[in-house]
């Protein structure tokens, strides 16, 4: 939210109530605090056409109203009436109807002095795992693995701490050129590749997946992944061709470790 | 010039001498046994993996970082504000936690706040025994403001510059490619390359010019760049830094379209026009190591390629620019994995063999076995007219290969001169076989380069990710029209509209 024009939208349409404004004068208002607080108010920006849609309704619905009896129509028609009939307002009428096109020509220059776009890709960044995948000719059932050495955790820490520090060595021998010392993906082969590796340190990564999953993406990487997340471009090496099972699961518990954070609990189903 | 050299050799250690004899004893700082326990447990969690558990630069990922993680029981450190071979204050040793070093593994820690940092401090000060003698303590050196920079003294900076043999190392344009270049090691006898002064984002001290300043006057200690407070005069000193500023840019500003430009005139590899032809703008792309596949390269020696397309009616041709610290033009190359033992220079433009289907493109590493690339490549040490410059068809890095017939399809020249290797590839735009180049179309493209002094040869090697390529239209579409049309639409909408009211309503009271 913007609330540096949320906040003035609201006070506006407040202070309408205190107000004796013109029926024409309020559609117009509401219009225009409709279509800045759809168009700029809100954050991360709606697309274009949520906003045309939703101006679609608005008018509607206003149009509407403004029809629902005789009275209110008159309110809004006659003015306008008035101002493109009556010769007193002659002079405005002349700019109002010379300003408009102008207003349209300038839109038309704008739109095709847009600076040149690649064309924009839609990536599916987690997508939907298999249900069983093959690591070096072994079945892995993905729907209801579970980490091997993430029971340790509570029944002899001491050796799963062993797995966490194997898993650091995974880490710093392979991840750490993109994904990075702070986790972040800013590793210092980062800024080359497109998408950027991922960012294990922002809670909406790894904590929003099951161990399951991570095990899937690492092992099989960007050529295993379906073609809407666009296999053809991650750079995540299908680390299968690196690593032997047991140092897969380890490096996942030493990404949780490290960064403090949990895996996804597996949903149980009764 | 002989004498100069002989007076640079011998009075070297002249300023560890004046140092100790100097100095007035400092304050030691080593913190509480809390702060240093502290200390430990951040550094055993964020440091101990790259600069060893003991301290001794001796890591997991050690073997992974050039330059080498600094070895702290050594209390030799690069980046200082103190005199050449002192040791750092303990701002220094905070401020490069906290900054980090571009370009190299050592990342910068926003996360730990000042008493964190200083509790480091403290726990990386007990790996050398220097910390703890207050003979060794020293102040800081003043770092004056920068003077104004101003292009009369970037001139006489190029003279400081030349008389002071910079170029011996960092070559005459500062992109690092010195005769010395190849042979430089660290004091622990590590390769180490010299700056490319033409990249100030990568520059390890930072990029202000008061850095500059300081790297001068201090050296780096445990590499081959020294200290020239006794040498260059303070006046002289900024001149230097005004020049070095100058020969550099300050943001990489990397391109992710590059745009394919028309061109009226004919395109002839063996015109003296040639280079001009392209004009002066390149898109700037990032090169990193590849490690996504067997075989992987940690140490690329390009870390950008500039790039720059242009067109005529059946040509299309491509000028490649990257720095090298030397041209390796004898031996072969080769993007197929193989055993070359003398291994030369070569770099590799990749574009899908055909145009895509919706999003889909050739896997980004040499193409997959249902989408296959072209690759363009010269291996810069042949005669490159002949058959140093062949069309091969990549379907995955495991399955390249050259294609049979394919001499004179590509055409390429090549020149290496100061530091910098300037490829220019050109082919028909359309031919059998081929991506057709039409105009307003985007094209994914990617480059491979191979640095034949590191053996680079298959998939060890230097690569970018996909970017695009957009064919700029030759006409370029007039916005007048359209402009004209939609104004004067709208326009007769308006005039009707009141008309219409006017007719209908011309008797009501207004």
């Amino acid at each position: 939210m913007n609330w540096l024009i949320l906040l003035p939208v609201v006070a506006v349409i407040v202070g309408l109530l205190f107000t004796r404004i013109g029926l024409l004068g309020w559609v117009a208002i509401v219009w225009v605090a409709v279509y800045t607080v759809a168009s700029y108010a809100i954050i991360p920006p709606l697309p274009s056409s949520i906003v045309g849609l939703t101006m679609a309704i608005v008018t509607v619905s206003l149009l509407v109203y403004i029809s629902t009896d005789e009275s209110k129509l008159a309110s809004v028609r006659d003015p306008l009436v008035r101002f493109m009939v009556d010769r007193k307002y002659q002079n405005y009428l002349i700019a109002v109807v010379a300003t408009i096109p102008v207003l349209a020509a300038a839109r038309v220059y704008i739109q095709m002095n847009q600076p040149i776009e690649p064309p924009a890709v839609g990536r599916t960044i987690h997508p939907a795992p298999p249900q069983e995948m093959s690591f070096k000719g072994k079945k892995i059932d993905l729907v209801n693995v579970e980490n091997p050495y993430r029971a340790l955790e509570q029944s002899d820490p001491q050796e799963f701490a062993l797995h966490v520090e194997q898993g650091r060595r995974v880490y710093f021998e392979n991840c750490v050129f993109c994904h990075g010392d702070r986790m972040d993906g800013e590793g210092i082969f980062a800024h080359g590749y497109e998408p950027r590796p991922a960012n294990f340190a922002d809670p909406t990564t790894i904590v929003m997946l099951q161990e399951g999953y991570l095990f899937w993406r690492i092992a099989t990487g960007g050529p295993g992944l379906p073609a809407e997340s666009g296999p053809w471009n991650s750079s995540m090496p299908a680390w299968d061709q690196f690593l032997s099972e047991q140092e897969i699961w380890e490096v996942i518990l030493f990404l949780y470790d490290y960064t403090e954070q949990r895996p996804r609990a597996r949903e149980h189903h009764e | 010039m002989q004498f100069f050299t002989s007076l640079l050799i011998f009075s070297l250690p002249l300023p560890l001498l004046l140092a100790a004899s100097t100095v007035h004893a400092g304050e030691v700082t080593l913190g509480t046994d809390a702060q240093r326990a502290a200390g430990k447990e951040n550094y055993q969690k964020y440091c101990a993996q790259c600069h060893g558990a003991e301290g001794d630069g001796s890591g997991i990922a050690t073997p992974f970082f050039n330059p080498l993680p600094r070895d702290f029981t050594s209390a030799t450190y690069k980046i200082r504000t103190t005199e050449s071979g002192e040791l750092p204050t303990d701002a220094d040793l905070k401020n490069i936690i906290l900054e980090g070093m571009p370009y190299t593994g050592m990342p910068g820690w926003p996360q730990f706040d000042d008493e964190e940092l200083m509790e480091l401090v403290f726990y990386i000060k007990t790996f050398a025994e220097d910390f703890a003698d207050p003979d060794a303590i020293v102040a800081a050196l003043e770092i004056p403001e920068a003077p104004p920079f101003s292009s009369e003294s970037a001139e006489s900076g190029k003279t400081v510059y030349e008389e002071n043999k910079c170029m011996e190392c960092h070559g005459l344009y500062g992109r690092g490619d010195g005769e010395k270049a190849t042979t430089l090691t660290t004091d622990a006898g590590d390769p180490i390359r010299p700056a490319d002064l033409t990249k100030r984002w990568t520059f390890r001290g930072g990029p202000t010019r008061e850095d500059i300043y300081r790297t001068f006057t201090t050296g780096m200690d445990g590499t081959p760049m020294p200290s020239y407070a006794d040498f260059i005069e303070e006046e002289a000193r900024w001149q230097l830094v005004d020049y070095v500023y100058s020969l550099s840019r300050e943001t990489a500003n990397y391109s992710d379209v590059i745009f394919a430009r028309a061109v009226e005139e004919e395109i002839d590899l063996d015109s003296p026009e040639i280079v001009a032809l392209f004009g002066d703008e390149a898109a700037f792309i990032p090169v990193v190591g590849q490690v996504i596949e067997a075989e992987r390269e940690f140490f690329p020696s390009a870390n950008a390629i500039g790039v720059r397309v242009i067109y005529n009616d059946d040509t299309v041709a491509m000028l490649l620019n990257w720095h090298d610290m030397a041209a390796e033009d004898s031996g072969t190359a080769s993007p197929i994995k193989g055993d070359i033992q003398t291994t030369s220079d070569a770099v590799a433009v990749q574009l899908p063999s055909e145009p895509s289907h919706g999003q889909t493109r050739p896997y980004f590493l040499h193409g997959d076995s249902q989408n296959s690339v072209n690759l363009w490549f010269a291996d810069l040490a042949n005669e490159l007219s002949n058959d140093g410059a062949r069309l091969f068809i990549g379907k995955g890095s495991q399955n390249v290969m050259a294609v049979e017939g394919s001499e004179g399809v590509i055409e390429a020249v090549s020149s290496f001169a100061d530091g910098e290797w300037t490829v220019i590839f050109k082919r028909d735009r359309a031919s059998d076989n081929a991506l057709v180049f039409e105009e307003g179309q985007f094209l994914p493209i990617a480059f491979s380069v191979w640095d034949g002094f590191h053996q680079e040869q298959g998939n060890r090697r230097g690569i970018t990710s996909w970017v695009n390529m957009y064919i700029a239209p030759r006409e370029t579409q007039s916005f007048i029209g359209p402009m004209l049309r939609v104004g004067l639409l709208v326009l007769l909408i308006e005039v009707l509209l009141i008309a219409w009211v006017r007719r209908k309503y011309k008797r009501t009271p207004g």
